[in-house]
């Protein structure tokens, strides 16, 4: 498939601190492709380097065959961005927001068509100070998207949203994919990686760690886990036991991380066998991003 | 030009929806010259009358006011809260958005000279500028001195607060220093030079005189530092333009 974004040694710092270190990656067109970490893993920086508002110390950037730091005019007519902590001016209504931001473009825009999609017809005479977070959210995603932008850049397009709005906030999303847009989404809610993204790239500390499709990446060991409950077996035993990365107990019942599954699994039946300990409820899951998460967190943090 | 025209007239609605800037920019002028005019009318200085002397000076300052606040305040306030960074991922040229706001801030000074200088018509018998097209002149002068010449300082605060901080001290060391408010004869050698440093003495001395005596050919020298000033910082304005704070 064609790249669109072809990101190479990607390197940027502010003062002492080195928010992104060597980060390297390919955004395929027609994809979902999420960012994810922690807050100040560097997932703002990397994308604002990718808008062409900050630029790199070192590495090469291509958006759509443009240098974003030098061509940032050029790109703005092709991409569409939605700021994380922006907002427009707050007596601007929403009809005049839309207006002013279609005649910044050349070519024509899908106004009439968003405002039907993103249900904004009843609120166009409403000031943007007066609208709640999920309708903020529309207009702003609105205002990136109507030139039809090739790539969307969404930067935490679901913080502040109730569960509900969040939803509707994906399937917009979708929608956008749908006709045509590449979206680049950065988040720290892993459902929302799992549900939304084609390929996750998941960084920490300015590094990239992970990138793969939720799936696989969940698929890797190191997220899959043992579930149990036993009120005989203790933290001390579980950690020793072969194959055992990570156990997380509350109570009665334990998580157990493990690079080989049926081994620790093996291990534990025979111990509990032994000493005559019941196990219950005893399953092999296989965790989510949030687990994934955690565990590179944790490896970051000892290594 | 679309666009920048769009922008103006979106601002110069959003203005009028904020009571406060409306209070000051419209109501508190008349409500000094009000003020004033109690204390002083009747007096002749320097052979004008009252309204004579202060309705012109009170639109210089007017000049002050909307460029360090209705401009350089808000456009410091659009900068904290990512406004200017939404345009940022446009096609928008920064140039485009000065340009609006330069715009906006003319027509709105525009309404609050008309305001102030009616109001001096009807209650102290004020006339018309003597040399009309004179006095517009130097109004246009004024605006091209200082509008960009707030958009520079303000636009060197972190913040709206500081930028409110700056505005405010430029407005009052020129409100009593530029001879606007009090008249300089009465204040000491030191403060009458003082004065000559601040740009708004010059617009003051342009606005009193082709109001009542000559025409603005008469005052060279007021517009050659005006124009210095406005040449000087629409330079600086423009190299210093940021869109965020950070």
């Amino acid at each position: 498939m064609e790249h669109v974004i072809d990101v190479k040694g990607l390197s940027k710092s502010f003062g002492s601190v080195q928010a992104v270190k060597d980060m390297s990656f390919t955004v395929s067109q027609g994809e979902i492709f999420g960012i994810i970490g922690p807050n100040g893993a560097g997932k703002t920086t990397t994308l604002e380097m990718l808008e062409g508002i900050l630029k790199p110390d070192n590495g090469t950037i291509d958006v759509l065959g443009l240098d974003p730091s030098r061509q940032l005019r050029k790109l703005n007519n092709r991409i569409g961005v939605q700021f994380q902590a922006t907002s427009i001016q707050k007596k601007m209504k929403v009809k005049e927001a839309l207006d002013l931001f279609s005649s910044f473009y050349k070519q024509a825009t899908q106004k009439e068509y968003l405002i039907e999609i993103l249900g904004l017809g009843d609120k166009l005479n409403v000031a943007f100070e007066d609208l709640s977070g999920g309708w903020k959210q529309r207009l702003t995603l609105a205002l990136a998207t109507l030139h039809k932008p090739e790539i969307l850049f969404l930067d935490e397009p679901s913080m502040g949203l109730d569960p509900h709005a969040r939803r509707e906030m994906w399937s917009m999303i979708k929608l956008m994919r749908e006709q045509g847009s590449t979206i680049v989404i950065t988040t720290h809610y892993m459902e929302e990686a799992e549900k939304l993204c084609d390929r996750v790239a998941m960084i920490y500390s300015g590094h990239l760690k992970a990138l793969n499709t939720p799936v696989e990446l969940l698929n890797e060991m190191k997220a899959h886990y043992l579930a149990f409950e036993s009120d005989g077996l203790e933290y001390e035993y579980l950690i020793t036991v072969p194959g055992v990365a990570r156990v997380e107990q509350e109570g009665d019942s334990f998580k157990v991380f493990s690079e080989d599954q049926q081994m620790t699994a093996y291990h534990i039946f025979n111990y509990c066998h032994d000493k005559g300990i019941s196990l219950t409820n005893f399953k092999f899951e296989k965790g989510s991003l949030d687990d994934l998460f955690v565990h590179y967190l944790e490896k970051g943090q000892t290594g | 030009m679309i666009q920048v025209m769009k922008l103006a007239s979106i601002e110069t609605k959003m203005f009028f929806r904020d009571r406060l800037s409306v209070f000051w920019t419209f109501l508190f002028p008349v409500a000094m010259i009000w003020l004033f005019g109690s204390m002083f009318v009747g007096n002749e200085m320097n052979g004008l009358s009252f309204a004579q002397m202060f309705v012109p000076s009170w639109i210089g300052v007017n000049i002050v006011t909307t460029s360090f606040f209705t401009l350089g305040t808000v456009l410091a306030g659009y900068r904290e809260t990512g406004v200017l960074r939404r345009y940022q991922s446009t096609p928008l040229q920064p140039w485009k958005i000065l340009a609006a706001h330069t715009v906006q801030g003319t027509v709105i000074f525009f309404i609050s000279a008309v305001l102030l200088m009616v109001f001096g018509m009807l209650l102290y018998d004020l006339t018309l500028p003597a040399y009309m097209g004179s006095t517009i002149a130097a109004l246009l002068i004024s605006i091209a001195a200082f509008f960009p010449f707030a958009l520079f300082l303000t636009s060197l605060a972190k913040n709206t607060q500081a930028a409110a901080a700056i505005s405010s001290l430029f407005l009052n060391l020129m409100l009593f220093l530029s001879g606007a408010t009090f008249p300089l004869e009465f204040m000491p050698t030191v403060l009458q030079y003082v004065a000559k440093i601040l740009p708004l003495y010059y617009v003051i001395i342009m606005l009193r005189g082709t109001w009542n005596e000559s025409p603005i050919t008469e005052y060279g020298v007021e517009i050659g530092i005006l124009l210095g000033i406005a040449v000087i910082s629409t330079i600086l304005a423009s190299r210093f333009f940021r869109w965020s704070g950070k």
